[in-house]
């Protein structure tokens, strides 16, 4: 599966982000944040292509990719949904939204985050600061509250029927 | 009246946008398209939103809650005269202005959030028009550095961001110190989970912040300014990205400001999510594009901070004070508040309350004020049993002490802080102990992992607690808790470990019974801890829907459609998720 969802990067792109952005080690961040908004996650190629062609080193590049949350090494689905799991969230049921959402997609293995057919993947977020109406996830860039593992589920049909993609367990 | 001359107001913060403010502007659109519609950040009432405010220009205001794309015609009508007032939905009229709903605003203070609301976050001129801009044209104009820290130390303002720290006292330091060049660092990244003020203003009114960047920077000579804003907010990253490049338009931001020789800009950072880079040196290193590890002070930032030059690091929300001390004067500010707490605050309301959002009181309001006055109390129908103030790295304060004043000393010595302003709330459906588990996950998470107390200490502490969780727990695993707390306060570098046993430590203390009870009787009170309860199904109750069978993630339940009590949980395969709990619609899951 992983397979099918490796990003295709061409190596202008990159290399002009490394024009524009900068090639110095104080570029890394933001360097890497625009590969992760081009490709959903950072392709070992892309990576490559920042060291070989900045004055960033390898550990550099590696060091920030698994430091900070935000950045993900594995492939990712065709649309992401963020599932918050911030205090709010968690006190009013965020679990209950991962295990339905979870099931919905047949998502079986604990170490698996995306459906098998390539379409979502789920991801657990710290705080999207909407805690007011906690639970809170985004499918896409679309945010909804309030939530029970029920209607998570009706919102995540809908946004799979709007954009013709199969849910296993519907 | 004439529909072409009524305004429509519509909040679209991230909150107003997740309730369907989308949807409600394009039912405006369609069914009254000669009405003016202006969209404003989130005024604070999240728990209403979509609101809706209608305006016929002469200060008559109509606002309305929970609207929907649904409700909108019938509002329409009402304006055009040819309806009834949906009541159900008012917030707030001319005629009728002390409504229930109405009660949440009206308790409060607002000197940050004053703008929140009320102003269209991406135009300049509307920020002018709230006297925006004119704080810092006071100070270029008749103001010198030294006045202008004077006039912050007699506000008394103390840092928003947690630490609580005089903001004069800090600029004085960096005042001081030699640099051919000094940076003013706004720390955007709201780290904590169930604070949601500074997202609120960066996107509802980033003139404001950026106008208290540049008083900040004129008092201690900075000038180059970071936003670090965190990325899990995009909304505040557009929003401030255009608000920065208006202000330069506007003359008020780049080089020689109103013709003086003062110069500051503005770049943003975005975050990529890690709550250690909320601390100042993390925050420091992350903007010089490392992996954000805090570091040893001192030297402290203010002497050597950003590329080794003298750096003032302030939170959003104080910053968001700064115009309206300078416009309105220090001792305008210092009348609000106490004697050790001046001014006001802003808490995020979330959890078991009936309604959450923004609030902001005068420094000295009554926990109880807080929650019941303005949150309205428990959502549910259970009663309020704590709420948890300053996130991971505070505590919860039990319903007891609700009494509290808010106030710097009175919160710490409940053992729990004042932090950033989270306040969640808490019925008896929270386990205290899950909770602890809860925030050990996530400090031990967001460790940076350089000193070891911090790093295996934090894991420890959290293997105990699922060990009580689990149902496996001992009495002297109480013991071990408390003395990890003793020593990864005394022992870590910075704020993160020397905070993380916090929200252990008040529920020790405050709720130690829940604590008993997971380990002597292997049971949780609250219902929570997956491997302590049951869920069965009482068949006197049971309607034979099927929907808790439909919803069974992993299979357990069984029965036969339409037959009533026929359904029963196969407790061997049940993973107690709790999913049929929640879409019962006749109570017949039972929990214990
Ligand atoms: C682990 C940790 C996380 C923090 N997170 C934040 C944060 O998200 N936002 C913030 O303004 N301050 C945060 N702080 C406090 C800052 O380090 C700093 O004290 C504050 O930004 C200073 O601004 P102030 O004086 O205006 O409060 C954090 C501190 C620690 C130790
Ligand atoms: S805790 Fe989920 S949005 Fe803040």
């Amino acid at each position: 599966m992983s397979q099918s969802l490796e990003a295709k990067v061409e190596p202008e792109v990159v290399l002009d982000w490394i024009n524009k952005i900068g090639s110095d080690s104080s570029s890394t961040v933001p360097l890497l944040q625009a590969v992760q908004s081009k490709y959903g996650y950072l392709p070992r190629v892309a990576m490559d292509l920042i060291i070989q062609n900045s004055d960033i080193s390898g550990s550099q590049v590696y060091g920030v990719a698994t430091f900070y949350s935000q950045f993900r090494l594995k492939p990712v689905g065709r649309h992401m949904i963020r599932i918050c799991h911030g205090t709010a969230c968690h006190v009013t049921g965020a679990d209950r939204l991962d295990t339905s959402l979870r099931h919905i997609l047949n998502i079986t293995d604990e170490e698996q985050d995306t459906a098998e057919n390539g379409s979502y993947t789920i991801e657990q977020v710290a705080c999207i600061g909407c805690c007011s109406q906690a639970p809170v996830l985004v499918i896409a860039d679309e945010v909804s509250g309030n939530l029970t593992g029920a209607n998570a589920q009706r919102a995540l049909k809908k946004h799979a029927k709007k954009n013709e993609e199969i849910v296993a367990n519907i | 009246m004439e529909a072409n001359n009524l305004n429509v107001i519509v909040g679209e913060g991230t909150c107003g946008i997740a309730a369907g403010s989308k949807e409600v502007i394009e039912a405006f659109r369609k069914h009254a398209p000669e009405m003016n519609i202006r969209t404003v950040g989130c005024v604070g009432m999240c728990h209403q939103e979509v609101i809706t405010e209608i305006n016929d220009g002469n200060g008559n205001r109509h606002i309305y809650g929970n609207v929907t794309k649904k409700t909108v015609p019938s509002i329409i009508k009402f304006h055009k005269g040819e309806g009834d007032l949906p009541e159900d939905q008012l917030i707030f009229s001319p005629d009728n202005q002390d409504l229930d709903k109405w009660r949440y605003l009206a308790h409060q203070t607002r000197i940050a959030l004053r703008n929140v609301g009320y102003l269209d976050p991406t135009s300049i001129s509307e920020y002018q028009a709230r006297d925006g801009y004119k704080a810092i044209k006071k100070i270029l104009a008749d103001m010198t550095p030294e006045q202008v820290i004077e006039e912050v130390k007699i506000s008394c303002i103390r840092g928003r961001g947690g630490a609580g720290f005089p903001t004069h006292v800090k600029w004085n330091f960096a005042k001081q110190s030699e640099g051919d060049i000094k940076y003013l660092i706004c720390n955007g990244d709201e780290g904590d989970p169930g604070a949601f003020m500074d997202r609120s203003l960066l996107e509802g009114d980033p003139h404001n912040v950026i106008e208290g960047m540049l008083i900040a920077a004129y008092s201690f000579g900075a000038s180059k300014g970071y936003a670090y804003i965190r990325a899990e907010y995009p909304l505040a990253v557009k929003n401030f990205g255009k608000a920065i490049k208006d202000a330069h338009e506007l003359g008020v931001l780049g080089d020689n400001i109103q013709g003086t020789n003062f110069s500051f800009d503005i770049k943003i950072k975005e975050g990529a999510g890690a709550f250690v880079c909320g601390e100042e040196t993390a925050l420091i290193a992350s903007i010089e594009g490392d992996r954000g590890m805090p570091r040893f002070k001192p030297p402290f930032p203010a002497i050597k901070g950003l590329f080794g030059k003298p750096t003032i690091i302030n939170n959003v929300e104080t910053l968001a004070n700064l115009p309206w001390i300078i416009n309105k004067g220090g001792k305008a500010y210092a009348s609000h508040g106490t004697e050790d707490s001046k001014g006001t605050k802003v808490f995020a309301l979330a959890g078991a309350i009936k309604k959450g959002g923004l609030v902001e009181v005068p420094m000295g309001t009554k926990i109880r004020d807080v929650l019941e006055d303005i949150g309205g109390g428990s959502s549910s129908d259970k009663p309020l049993k704590a709420v948890q103030l300053g996130g991971p790295s505070g505590g919860c304060v039990p319903e007891n002490l609700f009494d509290t004043t808010i106030e710097y000393a009175a919160i710490n010595a409940t053992g729990a802080i004042m932090g950033s302003g989270g306040m969640i709330v808490m019925d008896e459906s929270t386990c205290m102990v899950d909770l602890s588990k809860y925030f050990l996950s996530f400090t031990q998470n967001e460790s940076c992992g350089k000193c070891t107390f911090c790093r295996i200490g934090t894991l420890r502490m959290r293997e105990l607690l699922s060990k009580i969780c689990d149902g496996h727990g001992e009495m002297e695993d109480i013991e071990a808790l408390e003395e990890l707390t003793e020593q990864i306060k005394k022992s870590s570098l910075c704020g993160l470990g020397q905070t993380a046993p916090n929200p252990v430590a008040t529920t020790l203390k405050y709720f130690r019974n829940e604590y008993e009870a997971h380990i002597k009787d292997k049971r949780c009170p609250a219902g929570v801890c997956k491997s302590l309860i049951t869920h069965t199904i009482i068949s006197t109750d049971c309607t034979g829907c099927s929907l808790c069978e439909i919803q069974c993630p992993v299979n357990a339940i069984t029965g036969q459609k339409k037959v009533k009590g026929s359904y029963v949980i196969d407790q061997a395969a049940c993973i107690n998720c709790g999913m049929c709990f929640e879409v019962c619609n006749s109570k017949a899951i039972k929990v214990e």
